[in-house]
């Protein structure tokens, strides 16, 4: 594996040389990114907002449209955007892996298809206030799942080795994607339509009754992401070297890959299955600042955040007052990166 | 005796719900439209000005004339608002659910406007929307002039023939199997409206039918919407597929096969009506083979 030996010489380097510190200037630079998306996002949508007006305590509609729907979803992509991402790179540090992303290991798989099963089973959407929590929910138990068999799977088979996840992780998603296309074939005409537009992705049905919870559910589950970072360093050099170093890399596999689990599960229940944000913004980080993990966690959560908060800017002001599913955007912009990136890994 | 006034207090409060559902709405003057239908509706009733926006379904009378708020299952709240409409009116399948909370919240009602898939059903889409509109009487008048005859006319045909023929309703024929209606779908109604039998009936919803199943449904008739046929590449092309050319319908070459109107036929707004009506008659226009060898 050519692209892999290229990450562990660069992390080698990155994390022995200790360039890497919170004390990152470019960490600074990204987060001033994620104020100007915030603001931009927040400045910008189909509604237009008289600014000065609402300032004033007039305009009082917009500031409600302001508050109650563009506020939430801002802080909704941002947040997804960031578990995405920062799950993406703990994951590409522990399988030593550059190309791992969440969809990897089966946990997206696994919301989708608890959410598929929820929309074709499940009542329709005229069923009630309990309606809107029931799809999330289904889809974190997918997740959940998923989590839970890969975990029984891999420690009782396979001494729990990365490439037993990730094998396990193909076949999970073989599997998911197995049940979503019975789910799929199962469904009418308006089902198929509506989890067509659920696995695109969309942050359309934010408001802070449905994000305070994820939120909390997301933070919860991705804060431990961030306290491995030397860990994740030390392991680029390989599992046993790692361990001589005194990581606990068995109790680190398990922490990574079930928080991972848990925050992307968490984020995908909201906002539906949203393309490449977890395979590219790590490389990006990288590419700026270089492979040590002090710096690309904390970097892909800020990068993150600030590119899903414009790309679902771009999706729901683009077709303004429609608005495109928000893997259109992720995925056409991530995707071209994807190519140029195996392309450039090819000579090494 | 006790599960049948059960069953009375669940007719009543179902109507009670339906009823509420098609209560005049405070202020219709600018309505944000989910649903072909139902833009269609409101064109009928002649109260296409109040229309600020409509969704990607609505393609009549004209495609293109309002803002685009996207696909009915899939709105955005703050596109929706931003049209600043004092009335959502949508279709049953209207979504997702957090967006009309969300519109709700901030004081525009969202209405939906349930769906039977027959011809009452369709004057029970109309009254409903008038009721709304506050153009109960005057859709009254509209009903009557426009619709009623071709109710009766309908029920008529329905009536006085025992042997239905049967009929099967393609979507599109595409890499092999023929995608078709089922019970339960807009076309399987479309079909109960204009006298026909569908042919296939042992699936829900539309599904692709493989060669055998669709010898042995046997239909007579081959219904398809223009766009479909389209893509197949002609109507020559839909009578030749292997899948058909065994039937009943495909023996009969040219009028094995009718072509309708996609979105009028399975709208279920007033326009479905005259596209069954004409669907019937030409279904009747020659007998079935099997009855002509009698």
């Amino acid at each position: 594996m050519p692209i892999n030996r290229a990450a562990v010489d660069q992390a080698q380097e990155t994390s022995l040389g200790g360039s890497s510190s919170v004390r990152n200037p470019a960490l600074w630079l990204l987060a001033a990114a994620l104020c100007g998306a915030l603001a931009l996002a927040l400045a910008v949508g189909a509604m237009p907002m008289p600014f000065r007006d609402i300032l004033v305590g007039e305009a009082a509609f917009q500031r409600q449209v302001l508050v109650e729907i563009r506020a939430p979803r801002v802080a909704l992509a941002g947040l997804v955007g960031a578990v995405l991402a920062a799950s993406g790179a703990a994951l590409q540090g522990l399988f030593r892996n550059p190309l791992a992303d969440p969809g990897l290991i089966g946990v997206s798989g696994g919301a989708a298809l608890g959410a598929v099963a929820m929309i074709v089973l499940g009542a329709g959407p005229s069923a009630g206030p309990w309606a809107a929590y029931a799809l999330p929910l289904a889809a974190m138990l997918g997740a959940m799942l998923v989590t839970l068999f890969l975990w029984g799977f891999a420690s009782r088979y396979g001494q729990f080795s990365i490439v037993t996840i990730l094998l396990v992780g193909i076949a999970v998603n073989a599997l998911t994607a197995v049940g979503v296309g019975a789910f799929q074939y199962l469904s009418d005409d308006g089902q198929l339509r509506t989890l067509t537009f659920w696995l695109m992705g969309s942050f359309g049905r934010a408001s802070w009754p449905a994000v305070l919870p994820a939120a909390l559910a997301m933070a919860a589950a991705a804060t431990p992401l961030f306290l491995v970072a030397r860990a994740l360093d030390l392991l680029q050099l390989g599992e046993s070297e790692a361990f001589h170093l005194g990581v606990e890399v068995r109790s680190l596999k398990r922490r990574i890959i079930l928080c991972a689990a848990a925050a992307v599960g968490a984020g995908v229940a909201v906002s539906g299955i949203i393309g490449f944000v977890g395979l590219v913004v790590p490389h990006l980080v990288r590419l700026l600042g270089g492979a040590g993990h002090c710096w690309v966690l904390p970097g892909s959560a800020l990068l993150g955040a600030a590119l899903t908060i414009l790309a679902d800017l771009l999706a729901r002001t683009i077709a303004a007052p429609a608005e495109i599913p928000l893997s259109l955007v992720t995925s056409a912009l991530g995707a071209p990166f994807f190519l140029w990136l195996i392309a450039r890994a090819r000579p090494i | 005796m006790k599960t049948r006034l059960c069953v009375a207090v669940l007719l009543a409060s179902s109507w009670a719900s339906l009823a509420a559902a098609c209560e005049t709405a405070k202020d219709s003057s600018r309505i944000a439209v989910a649903g072909g239908s139902l833009t269609e509706i409101i064109h009928f009733l002649g109260a296409e000005e109040r229309i600020v926006a409509v969704d990607t379904t609505s393609d009549f009378p004209a495609p293109g004339r309002f803002p685009n708020i996207g696909y009915v299952r899939a709105l955005s709240p703050e596109g929706l608002l931003s049209m600043r409409p004092t009335l959502v009116l949508g279709e049953d399948d209207m979504g997702p659910p957090a967006a009309l909370a969300a519109v709700r919240r901030l004081g525009v009602p969202a209405v939906r406007v349930s769906e039977t898939r027959n011809a009452l059903g369709i004057l029970a889409k109309v009254r409903c929307v008038a009721a709304v509109l506050n153009l109960a009487a005057e859709a009254e008048t509209l009903i009557a002039a426009q619709l009623w005859p071709t109710v009766e006319t309908l029920a008529g045909l329905g009536a006085e023939r025992s042997d239905q023929p049967k009929a099967a309703f393609l979507l599109g024929i595409r890499e092999g199997a023929p995608l078709a209606a089922g019970p339960g779908t807009s076309a399987h109604g479309l079909l109960a409206m204009a006298g026909a039998k569908n042919a296939l009936q042992g699936f829900e919803g539309w599904k692709p039918v493989s060669m055998e199943a669709m010898a042995a449904a046997a239909p007579d008739y081959i219904v398809m919407g223009r766009r479909g046929v389209g893509a197949a590449g002609g109507p020559e092309q839909v009578l030749a597929h292997p899948a058909l050319r065994s039937t009943p319908a495909g023996r009969r070459s040219k009028s094995g096969l009718i072509v309708v109107n996609d979105m009028a036929a399975l709208g279920f707004g007033p326009r479905t009506l005259r596209s069954a009506l004409r669907l019937a008659s030409l279904l009747r226009a020659e007998a079935p083979a099997a009855d002509a060898d009698q």
